[in-house]
């Protein structure tokens, strides 16, 4: 992808830098703290990032790989558009009141689908989770996760721990990976089995393009990739 | 005996009835099931009302809203509410939206899907469709809710399972919010539980709402939520708990005024004591022996039968007002005995008539009411006696009744020109006001409050909840049969919804095919060598292991030789909740039913629904039906009661005169109630009639003792303030009831206090005899006479 490519807006990122910079402390070394790091995450809207996932399952052959592009057009919306190895558009529109949300599905060569977000709990979670993450809002994540910050500031890694019973009943815990302000990787271990999603976002994704072995996404995933 | 002995006997008396009261009451089976009081069935429709909705799905839904804080703690409470309201054994469905997926179906029956299924009706399970399937199965896994469908593919590649959970789903389900129903604006959580009582159980109907607002109660904690409950039930229980209120508020203000009118009227504290003995003994007598030869009685029994054995309250009275110095208690009973006796005898009798109606309530009525009369007369005969003190009065030497007296008896007596003319006014009134005669709409004798009808309309529409009073119905002579007629249907419906004749449907084919349908599937299944051929070639395109889809096969294998699902293979699941509510077998046939929301066009429905073999029935004009044929049955009864009535009278009396001016009063005062009533506008129902058999009761003994009293002025005057207060203390009783906001005890009310004023009215201008005391009475009387 392009070098516009990363969690920051084209558009905005001369001064989202600015302010990056301005509140960088002198010490990367100095231990990870989620309190820092997870509102330095926030992204101006409209925002966009590349990913790659990797689904691994016991039905397949080889762990699935999608990649295509989250975009936040607005506050309201994340847009998830698989551009590989099929073409689908999933908008997910939070509605101003609870449950008046709609998801679209949009998939090559067949009409979208609609249907309203109370009626797909597991995109509600999605949607609350993922936009709080690149909205930054630590006190939202902490509605369902308990946060959990290990390495250091430059290179950093929080587990969040669902808080939810039914949650924890499918999830183990979702570990995000990140270097500064960065947030390049999220894991997702199943409560049952080891087959683990995993999403590398920003750098990592287009540090990804054109790699399929699961083991050295791993790798990537894990920050063993080119330092920006 | 010494006063201090008898008031001990009294008091004996009284302790006895109170240990027999709460025995009777213990023992006691109150039955609020009003099928008890209607005659047998003779349409479908009043057969389905009668025989099989009364515990039907639509009479024992409660809608249930909880509102007043956030959406995720209103939604915490309902699922509290619904894990508490489940384990109770109230309920037979407690449904909030939650768990209405795949765990309605048990491990067991998961490979039935294949035979539940339209998918393959028309659709081949073949290797270009399962390629299809398997390429969108890949996208599936990619998306945000990959996690949840993998579990699922390796036995339901082509998720035939959530197809069906889907389709099962209520088709108007409300919106979900945190996992559980809201309404559209979100603000009101809702739930739909499922009574096992009846909806016109009163009794069961009130302890399932206590239930549901007690587990409320714990579920809400320091919550500021509130909860409505709507629906059938609920309705009762609210109509039912107002009547009892105001009839009890009613009650204690009678009780009052009974006392205070007898303690006046006899200058006596233990007049009231004395003089309630007898109804209480005669209460207690009607209901032991309607308990003792009935399995259950009926409320409407109880409350018909009170009001009826009202009149006994008279009985004392006239022991009392005849009362006189030098004449014992005993002496005076047997004087008063024949009268006495002939009023409760031709009464007694009356009653017999509804033996014949063939309704188990009316004969209950019967039991109740003879028994009670029966034993307050014997009790005022040979018992009472020994109870009351020797009169240190006369009330026939009073001054002040002497003057009324002397007033009264310058009124005009009537002659048969006069009541002959006053009968043809009233017919001439019943008969040409406008307006309709009969009440037929049970549903007016129990009015709810236009707030709570608005509230229910909203809970119904945002629920998608059934419509009470229409019904599709399809017989069969087994579950089978009606099953196979009902799904002939299938097709119909969404083209009807599409119409907008109706807004949604369920039917228990929807959730159970019949054998037919599943054997054709099971025919249309491909074998196991073939499925394995086309999944093997669909699989090879795509990223899933050749062998990724062996439960699969395994599945529709075992589809394909399992015996059939029927409605017992369902027993413990969700399901069967549905499909029971929906399939009511009995013995020798079944019946299928279409439950409908939204219905906008019953023509329609109707229309393609008779194409079907099936009908849509209307409830509500089946019950006016079977209230219209109730009350011909009564009125039968009642044309027979009045024949037996003045045949009694007549072997009593022997004498045509006095049997035509006896009985003259109360059915003059019949016919004048009936005008008055019609003359107002009121329409006539049960309670009406049956408190004018309570009206006549009353004017016959008031004709009976003025009869009994003869020319004799001093037993007139006594007579004259023996029937004051019974007529005083009855009117002012029936007054408060015919104030009352519910129509049923108005409608008791107004009729017997009309009753007790004309009939009071025309006793002392028909029957009274002119006495010879005095020489402008003796004018008067003459003058009388010769009309008479």
């Amino acid at each position: 992808m392009s070098s516009v490519g990363s969690l920051h807006a084209a558009p905005v990122t001369e001064p989202a830098l600015a302010q990056a910079a301005a509140s960088s402390l002198p010490a990367p070394d100095a231990p990870a703290d989620a309190n820092l790091i997870l509102p330095r995450l926030a992204q101006p809207i409209p925002a966009r990032t590349d990913f790659v996932e990797m689904r691994g399952s016991a039905l397949l052959k080889a762990p699935l790989r999608v990649s295509g592009e989250y975009r936040r057009p607005d506050a309201a919306t994340l847009v998830r558009e698989v551009r590989a190895p099929y073409a689908e558009t999933t908008t997910i529109r939070s509605g101003a009141q609870p449950g008046q949300g709609e998801v679209s599905i949009a998939r090559a060569g067949k009409p979208a689908k609609k249907f309203s977000l109370s009626r797909a709990p597991e995109l509600v979670s999605l949607q609350a989770s993922f936009g709080a993450l690149l909205g930054g809002d630590r006190a939202a994540l902490e509605q369902h996760y308990r946060l959990s910050a290990e390495g250091t500031r430059r290179q950093w890694t929080i587990t969040m721990t669902p808080t939810d019973a039914k949650v924890a009943a499918r999830v183990r815990e979702i570990v995000l990976l990140g270097r500064d302000d960065e947030l390049r990787c999220i894991e997702t271990r199943p409560a049952r089995g080891n087959e683990q999603q995993r999403t590398l976002l920003s750098s990592a994704a287009r540090a990804a393009a054109g790699i399929d072995d699961a083991s050295r996404l791993a790798a990537l995933c894990r920050g063993h990739g080119a330092a920006r | 005996m010494t006063p201090a002995r008898r008031i001990g006997f009294a008091l004996l008396w009284l302790a006895l009835l109170a240990l027999a009261g709460w025995a009777i009451g213990s023992q006691l089976k109150l039955s609020g099931d009003l099928r008890r009081f209607m005659p047998s069935a003779q349409t479908p429709a009043q057969k389905l009302l009668i025989d099989e909705l009364g515990e039907g799905p639509g009479s024992r839904l409660l809608l249930i809203a909880l509102e007043g804080d956030d959406p995720a703690a209103l939604a915490a409470q309902s699922t509290a509410l619904r894990e508490r309201l489940s384990a109770q054994p109230h309920f037979k469905l407690v449904a909030n939206g939650a768990g209405f997926g795949l765990e309605s179906v048990p491990e067991r029956l998961r490979p039935y899907r294949y035979l539940l299924t339209p998918s393959f009706d028309d659709q081949p399970l073949d290797a270009a469709y399962l390629r299809d399937q398997l390429d969108t199965r890949v996208q599936d896994l990619g998306s945000p809710a990959g996690e949840l469908i993998e579990p699922l593919l390796a036995s339901d590649p082509t998720l035939e399972m959530l197809r069906l959970a889907e389709a099962w789903q209520p088709a108007q389900a409300p919106q979900t919010l945190d996992g559980v129903w809201f309404d559209r604006a979100g603000k009101q959580a809702l739930l739909a539980v499922e009574t096992r009582a009846a909806g016109f159980d009163p009794t069961g109907q009130q302890s399932a709402i206590d239930a549901i607002r007690g587990a409320f109660e714990q579920a809400r904690g320091a919550s500021a939520s509130r909860i409505t409950i709507s629906g059938p039930g609920a309705f009762s229980v609210e109509i039912g708990g107002r009547t009892q209120r105001e009839a009890s508020l009613i009650g204690s203000i009678d009780s009052l005024v009974f006392i205070a009118l007898l303690w006046l009227a006899y200058r006596s504290w233990k007049a009231p004591l004395i003089g309630g003995l007898p109804l209480a003994t005669a209460g207690l007598a009607g209901l032991g022996a309607v308990a003792a030869i009935f399995d259950g009685v009926h409320g409407i029994t109880v409350a018909f039968g009170f009001t009826l054995i009202g009149v006994v309250q008279d009985y004392p009275i006239h022991l009392f007002s005849h009362q006189r110095p030098g004449l014992s208690p005993w002496a005076s009973a047997r004087s008063l005995w024949p009268t006495l006796g002939t009023g409760v005898a031709s009464t007694c009798i009356a009653y017999l008539t509804f033996f014949v109606s063939g309704v188990d309530g009316l004969q209950q009525l019967a039991v109740f009411t003879i028994v009670g009369l029966a034993t307050a007369a014997l009790a005022t005969r040979f018992v009472l006696p020994a109870l009351i003190d020797p009169a240190p009065r006369d009330v026939a030497a009073s001054v002040r009744l002497a003057r009324v007296w002397s007033a009264l008896a310058r009124w005009p007596r009537l002659g048969v020109t006069s009541v002959s003319l006053i009968a043809a006014l009233a017919l001439a009134v019943i008969l040409f006001v406008p307006g309709a005669f009969w009440q037929n709409d049970l549903a007016k004798l129990t009015p709810v409050p236009d707030a709570a009808l608005a509230r229910d309309a909203q809970l119904r529409g945002e629920l998608g909840a059934p419509d009470v009073r229409y019904i599709i119905a399809i017989e069969g002579r087994d579950a089978e049969a009606a099953l196979q007629a009902s799904e002939a249907l299938l097709p119909e419906l969404p083209l009807l919804r599409q119409r907008g004749a109706i807004a949604g449907y369920d039917l228990a084919a929807r959730y159970l095919p019949s054998v037919k349908t599943q054997r054709e599937r099971q025919r249309r299944l491909p074998d196991e060598a073939t499925l394995r051929a086309a999944l093997d070639s669909a699989v090879a395109a795509t990223p899933f292991r050749s062998d990724a889809f062996a439960d699969f096969l395994a599945d529709v294998e075992r589809a394909r030789h399992a015996p059939p699902l029927t409605p017992r293979d369902l027993a413990d699941t969700p399901l069967a909740v549905s499909v029971d509510g929906l399939l009511l077998q009995r013995g020798d046939h079944a019946t299928a039913l279409v439950s409908l929301s939204g219905l906008h066009d019953p023509a329609a429905v109707a229309e393609v629904v008779r194409k079907h073999g099936g009908q849509l029935l209307d409830l509500k004009q089946a019950s006016e039906s079977l209230v219209a044929e109730y009350r011909g049955r009564v009125l039968l009864a009642l044309g027979l009661a009045g024949v037996l009535l003045a045949a009694a009278v007549w072997i009593a009396l022997r004498s045509p005169r006095r049997v035509l001016r006896v009985l003259a009063p109360m059915a003059l005062t019949t016919l004048l109630i009936l005008a008055v009533l019609r003359g107002l506008g009121v329409e006539l129902n049960l309670f009406h009639l049956v408190s004018l058999i309570l009206a006549a009761g009353l004017g016959l003994d008031y004709a009976l003792f003025f009869d009994h009293a003869g020319d004799d002025r001093a037993e007139q005057l006594r007579t004259l303030h023996a029937v004051i207060v019974c007529s005083l203390t009855t009117l002012l009783v029936f007054a408060l009831l015919g104030l009352s906001s519910i129509p049923v005890l108005r409608a008791i009310g107004a009729t017997v206090a009309l009753g007790v004023a004309f009939n009071f009215v025309l006793a002392l201008l028909i029957v009274r005899e002119p006495t010879a005391m005095s020489d402008a009475d003796a004018v008067d009387a003459e003058a009388g006479d010769a009309h008479a």
